[in-house]
């Protein structure tokens, strides 16, 4: 029986994400809206997913946890894993990479990160809403390194998307494309396509998931060790069976 | 000059005239917000396309007092509410980046 996944999803650690936008509630609301398969992407930092992973264990929600990454050219591309420890681990590797150009949370938007009791642990110093210095050809490799997948976020978008920085959507490791809407407005050149709601308040989440073709057991990993919570082999061949225009 | 002065001299339509007339001290012509992060200088105008609220956040970090707008891209609702709040000018052409960067640099060098 097909699921429903949703890739895409703000907490409030992103500067432009609502500070109400816990995990736990961004999980509880998607449980609630029929979500399966939920990932946490956060602005170039994947500092809330610890709190994300307790609160989709206590939903029994399938997570993935990653970030949204933002590339030298200024687009935006889903970084997935299944391990939340290789997502923690990208993550302090990315942020070293971001410039250092301080938040000012009064005027940009707080960037904080909580505990699974919504308590907040932390502040992010520097402003995620920036550009890492590394080009988009160098992302995917890097990704997958640490055992994830990429998937370029709201290609069909004027702003921050592949066909708004580069004019077309270019040739990449990309498990997938993500569009606001389908059928696309864009030509995604053959690519699996999804949709996912891009949720920076509580309103948005589960406004615009996509159905996965694919049993919810299959994509937890039996035999895989390492702490992983989603088969990612599986889920990349799932993704694979998704529509193409 | 000034913001309202640029706007006149330039014959640009202003999107959002919610802002203090401050003035003008240079430009800046760019599309890569990153870049306008990195080089744009406090008192400039910036020279764009990137029609989009996320470009307010650029000039508030780095104090610019306006955005001019190219090519007559529609400017979005929740741009002009973003500028609203921080006193930000918005400023739009049907001309594009070069051409009226050629005529701010040419005004200012003169000294308007």
């Amino acid at each position: 029986m097909p699921i429903l996944a949703d890739l895409h999803n703000h907490s409030c650690l992103s500067p432009c994400g609502s500070l109400e936008m816990s995990p736990r509630l961004i999980t509880s609301l998607a449980r609630a809206r029929g979500v399966s398969l939920l990932a946490l992407t956060d602005h170039n930092s994947s500092l809330n997913c610890p709190a994300f992973a307790a609160a989709c264990k206590a939903e029994g929600i399938l997570p993935l946890f990653g970030m949204e990454a933002t590339v030298m050219e200024e687009l935006h591309v889903l970084c997935l894993f299944g391990s939340l420890d290789a997502a923690l681990a990208f993550s302090a590797e990315w942020y070293n990479l971001l410039p250092l150009i301080p938040n000012d949370p009064s005027r940009l938007g707080d960037q904080v990160y909580v505990d699974e009791e919504e308590n907040i642990i932390g502040e992010v110093e520097k402003y995620l809403g920036v550009a890492a210095e590394v080009y988009l050809d160098d992302l995917g490799p890097r990704v997958a390194s640490y055992g994830g997948i990429v998937i370029p976020a709201h290609v069909d978008r004027p702003a921050f998307s592949m066909t708004s920085q580069l004019g077309f959507v270019v040739d990449g490791p990309w498990a997938a494309l993500e569009c606001v809407r389908l059928p696309s407005s864009v030509d995604t050149r053959g690519y699996p396509l999804t949709t996912s709601s891009d949720a920076h308040y509580p309103e948005h989440v589960g406004r615009r998931p996509f159905e996965l073709d694919i049993d919810i057991g299959t994509l937890v990993p039996g035999a895989i060790p390492s702490g992983n919570s989603v088969d990612m082999r599986v889920l990349t061949e799932a993704l694979n069976k998704r529509p193409r225009a | 000059m000034t913001v309202r002065s640029l706007a006149e001299a330039l014959s640009c339509e202003i999107v959002q005239g919610e802002f203090e007339d401050s003035k003008v001290s240079g430009g800046y012509t760019s599309d890569l917000l990153s870049d306008v992060m990195a080089h744009a200088k406090t008192g400039d105008v910036l020279i764009t396309i990137q029609s989009h609220k996320n470009t307010i956040a650029v000039a508030v970090l780095a104090n610019l007092p306006a955005i001019l707008i190219c090519n007559s891209r529609p400017v979005p609702e929740d741009m002009i509410e973003a500028a609203k709040e921080e006193g930000i000018a918005i400023l739009r052409t049907a001309e594009t980046q070069f051409a009226v960067s050629g005529k701010l640099y040419a005004l200012l060098k003169a000294g308007v």
